[in-house]
């Protein structure tokens, strides 16, 4: 009887909770409630507390039938709550850094050439005019010294120059070392030109040559081919055209199916469907003769890339002018 | 060189090639030509020929060498000089050969033609020149230019009332001599530049240009026409001191054959009887300094099939070689024509027998060759280490010009000289070579902020000094990091050495940069030394206030350099593995108030000394300044023993010797 009241108002609560937890918390009170009422009985006569204790233990269980009850009511709600979740939210931005194209681009071409056998040496970009011409067979009044000397190349003090290409690595190669030789030489060059969408004062080449017994234009035309293979990831046709260069001989344009229009013709290739990979050709016996190398005996191929020109082709860059521009807009895309 | 395609088709009597097989034909087999352009009922073909191969920078040369790759015979059409009898040359020229000075010239040819009407050309001619790019002026001029687009040689008019004393010189030029050209410039002349005089002045510059008083004018009746073989060197030695190229002087440095002189020279006169109604006054002057010699080259089939990779026939290969104009002689020499001076040995056959053959008959195949393993060199590896660890760390690679503008030099207060000039700059942009990565990083900084709010970047790459006399060039890392980031950047370079195995390495106060001085550069008081041992291996450190300004930057920047090289000389290849303990660890923090000036490394050093082996691990949780005089650092203790669980017991008795240690420094106070 004294009942009455407090137990209509426990139901109520429970009956009334709103989230699990809230459930919980009246939960443990309603017990707290109960517990006091046990303790109450011990006050009363033997005949009232064997009525109240039986109205105790109904009420209990009626609690724990309504907890119960509403237990499974909120669980399912909330799990129902839960099953909605937004993925659509735009991301956290994780930052991590990136490499430069042109890195990459070296990277890939040196794990490819040392894997059919070739060393990579480095050489420096400071250079006299014995290894950046003379030994290249290009003296000095040679009309092609006049073109890459006066016109193209940064000249310093004492006849010395900034590396108008990576030819040079191979005299200095060839000076330390005899045959066979398998080396390729990435790095900087430098030319003296107006900087616009095709044309750097610094940019990247890549050299190679192999001297051999009896090495052939047909065993450059196989590791060319097998190079660019691997870089592309695709088949790739490639041809020589006939070219000049004074420390070759023969020497050749290296043209390679286009790469943006799988040879349909394009823009890029100016509709040709082909376009300039780099030169190369058998190295001039006079280069072999200036490094003390018996062409009698040796003959080998040699060939320049431009790395910075695979790496437009690779990425689809339509400008050279990105690569020193140091745009994180640009580079945070490697 | 730009060629007409009729012009060459009129050496071919039979089926000639259409203009745009042509151009392929010869893109494959000679020169790279472009798509030809239709002009009028011409084509115009724009060939590259390759340097080597003057003898194609004629149509007759060129129509040569297409009869040997279409496999026709190019015909010269037919004519006939008619002399007059009564008129002889030397009535009115007189050129001695002491007079022709042979360092300049090898050959000398000219001829007389008198009664000449100096008037438009006809069309056909006009058509020819136009289309080649060249502007028609009048017919005699036009006959020169045309013979030389023809057959390849240069030629020039005088006139011959102009010619003082009626004798002609060739000869190297006095200094103050001038000469007006018939472009209406006057070039000042001196003994390094060679030219054609009359008994007292210059009346050409040798093979180049020239000049305009002894031009063919309207009034023009006699014509003195010049056929002459000047050297090569004479005529780089006046290009180059002139600044001075002309269609001729091309053609002359190249290399022209001497036989070529008088044949050009009687054809410009036939030309000359034939469109300018002139009379051919009998004989040439015809001076010869030297005779061309007969050249042979050993042929050997196998080293042609060697080089190529290919099965030739001897007599398939002989067969390309005779038709380019090699003729056999005995002992399997062949005699090289005398327009192909760029053939010397038996790699230039190769080419030759190559070209024709077709490249694209050669198939790939992969050398037999020793077995080599490719030695790797570690310097590559180890850029790319350090690349792969500052990526991972969030930096981003840059790659900057090599070059500097003067204003970098002083902005950054670097001694001039130590600073390495380039002679002939792209532009002011670029006059020094960089003696530092940082300028440029610090405008890519510039350039990057407006579009983020933090920037993390390096550069790997060479700078350059002098040291003793010497350009050195030295392999270089930068960075910077936007922000008061002093302590993020410390962490960062202590992550990269770590990585990098370098066992030794440590931050010593700022007093000097290792070789190159940049006074102005640095934020002295938030700046140290990265060393290793006693080896400075650069510098990292705020970057001054001026600096930013300069950039009008205005966030702090951090940044560091550092000696590759010097890098690399302590990195360690392998990685030991340290063993560490399974045991259970206990942690204690001590918080320590000292005065501001107090150095961190001094209260770790009593931490250190005093906790001994048992303590694993020291942190730094917590700066905080409680006034202007004191601060508080806070540090968390790891305990541990190597080989069993460690006692409360123990670490207490560590802390009380540590709190008795720090407490011996009067300035120093245990908070608790």
């Amino acid at each position: 009887m004294i009942l009455k009241k407090e137990k209509a108002k426990i139901l109520r609560k429970i009956k009334a909770a709103k989230s699990l937890k809230e459930l919980e918390e009246f939960f443990k009170e309603a017990q707290k409630e109960i517990k006091n009422f046990t303790q109450k009985l011990k006050k009363l006569s033997l005949k009232q507390r064997k009525k109240v204790g039986r109205e105790i233990n109904l009420l209990k269980e009626k609690i724990e039938k309504e907890y119960l009850a509403k237990k499974e009511i909120l669980k399912e709600k909330e799990e129902k709550k839960e099953e909605f979740f937004d993925i659509t939210v735009p991301p956290k931005k994780i930052e991590i850094g990136s490499l430069h194209p042109i890195t990459l681009v070296k990277n890939k071409v040196e794990e490819i050439f040392q894997s059919l056998g070739f060393e990579i040496v480095l050489g420096s970009e400071i250079e006299d005019e014995w290894h950046n011409f003379d030994a290249l067979n290009i003296p000095p009044d040679h009309p092609a010294r006049d073109v890459l000397s006066l016109g193209k190349t940064f000249y310093l003090e004492n006849q010395k120059l900034m590396r108008s290409h990576t030819s040079s690595v191979q005299i200095r190669y060839m000076e330390k070392h005899n045959p066979p030789l398998k080396i390729v030489a990435p790095g900087k060059v430098f030319r003296k030109d107006a900087i616009d969408a095709t044309h750097e004062i610094e940019f990247w080449q890549l050299e190679g040559l192999m001297v051999d017994k009896g090495i052939s234009v047909s065993n450059f035309k196989a590791i060319m081919e097998e190079f660019l293979r691997k870089f592309f990831e695709k088949e790739m046709k490639m041809r020589l055209r006939p070219s000049y260069f004074p420390f070759t001989e023969p020497s050749f344009e290296v043209d390679i199916s286009c790469v943006i229009c799988n040879g349909k013709g394009c823009q890029t290739c100016k509709e040709t469907g082909w376009i300039e990979s780099g030169g190369a050709g058998m190295v001039h016996p006079q280069v072999l003769r200036n490094c003390k190398i018996d062409p009698r005996e040796w003959q080998g191929f040699a060939f320049g890339m431009g790395l910075t020109r695979l790496a437009m082709l690779k990425y689809k860059i339509p400008d050279i002018r990105y690569f020193n521009s140091g745009d994180l807009r640009f580079l945070k895309q490697f | 060189m730009i060629f007409s395609y009729n012009l060459l088709k009129s050496f071919f009597k039979k089926k000639f090639p259409k203009p745009k097989e042509l151009s392929e034909i010869l893109t494959m087999k000679a020169f790279e030509c472009e798509e030809p352009q239709k002009v009028g009922a011409d084509f115009a073909l724009n060939v590259d020929v390759l340097p080597n191969r003057p003898d194609c920078y004629s149509h007759f040369g060129l129509a040569r060498e297409i009869s040997v790759l279409i496999n026709k015979k190019a015909k010269f059409p037919k004519w006939k000089l008619k002399e007059e009898r009564k008129a002889k040359v030397e009535d009115f020229i007189k050129i001695k050969k002491q007079n022709v000075d042979s360092s300049i010239c090898k050959r000398y040819c000219a001829r007389v033609i008198f009664n000449v009407k100096v008037e438009e050309s006809p069309k056909w001619l006009k058509d020819y020149l136009t289309i080649c790019g060249f502007l028609p002026i009048n017919n005699v001029v036009d006959i020169t230019n045309f013979v030389m687009i023809y057959l390849g040689q240069p030629l020039h008019a005088f006139d011959f009332e102009k010619i003082e004393g009626k004798e002609i010189k060739v000869r190297w030029a006095k200094k103050g001599e001038k000469i007006l050209t018939l472009d209406e410039e006057t070039y000042e002349l001196d003994e390094k530049i060679a030219i054609i005089s009359d008994k007292e002045k210059p009346i050409a510059i040798a093979g180049i240009k020239g000049g305009k008083d002894s031009g063919i004018s309207e009034k023009t009746e006699i014509v003195v026409l010049e056929s002459a073989n000047f050297e090569k060197s004479a005529i780089l030695s006046s290009t180059r001191k002139l600044d001075l190229k002309t269609e001729a002087s091309k053609r002359f440095e190249h290399g022209i054959p001497l036989s070529l002189a008088p044949f050009a020279l009687d054809f410009a006169a036939y030309l000359l009887q034939k469109i300018a109604k002139g009379k051919i006054a009998k004989g040439k002057i015809n001076i010869l300094w030297e005779k061309e010699r007969k050249k042979l080259v050993k042929f050997d089939s196998k080293k042609i099939c060697q080089v190529l990779g290919v099965e030739i026939s001897e007599s398939q290969q002989l067969k390309i070689l005779e038709s380019l104009g090699f003729k056999k002689v005995k002992n399997n020499f062949l005699e090289i024509p005398d327009f192909r001076k760029d053939i010397v040995e038996i790699e230039d056959l190769a080419e030759e027998v190559g070209r024709v053959y077709g490249y694209e008959k050669i198939k790939p195949s992969f050398p037999k060759i020793t077995l080599t393993f490719p030695e790797k060199d570690i310097q590559i590896l180890w850029e790319r280490e350090i690349k792969d660890i500052l990526k991972s760390i969030g930096f981003v690679e840059v790659m900057n010009y090599s070059f500097l503008p003067e204003k970098a030099i002083s902005l950054f207060g670097i001694p001039s000289q130590i600073v390495v000039r380039v002679k002939n700059p792209a532009t002011f942009e670029f006059e020094f070579l960089r003696p530092t990565l940082l300028y440029r990083i610090l405008e890519n900084v510039k350039k990057n902020l407006p579009y983020f709010s933090e920037i993390k970047i390096f550069e790997i790459g060479k700078i350059f000094f002098r040291k003793n006399e010497e350009i050195v060039e030295r392999n270089t890392l930068s960075g910077v990091i936007t922000g008061e980031k002093f302590l993020e950047l410390k962490g960062y370079l202590d992550t990269l050495f770590s990585k990098l195995g370098i066992l030794n390495f440590w931050f010593d106060f700022y007093q000097s940069e290792p070789e190159i001085l940049k006074e102005k550069l640095w934020n002295r008081i938030k700046c140290a030394e990265i060393k290793a041992g006693d080896e400075k291996l650069g510098i990292f450190g705020e970057i001054s206030k001026d600096v930013l300004e300069y950039f009008k930057v205005q966030v702090p920047v951090f940044a560091f350099e550092i000696d590759l090289e010097k890098l690399m000389k302590v990195m360690k290849k392998e990685h030991e593995f340290k063993p560490y303990s399974f045991y259970p660890a206990i942690i204690r923090d001590i918080s320590i108030i000292c005065p501001q000036r107090t150095l961190t490394d001094e209260i770790l050093q009593i931490l250190e000394n005093c906790g001994g082996e048992n303590l694993v691990d020291v942190d730094l949780i917590d700066i905080y300044d409680i006034d202007e005089e004191r601060k508080s650092l806070t540090f968390r203790l790891l305990f541990q023993h190597k080989e069993r669980a460690i006692e409360p017991k123990e670490v207490e008795e560590l802390m009380k010797k540590i709190f008795k240690e720090v407490e011996k420094n009067p300035y120093f106070e245990i908070r608790k």
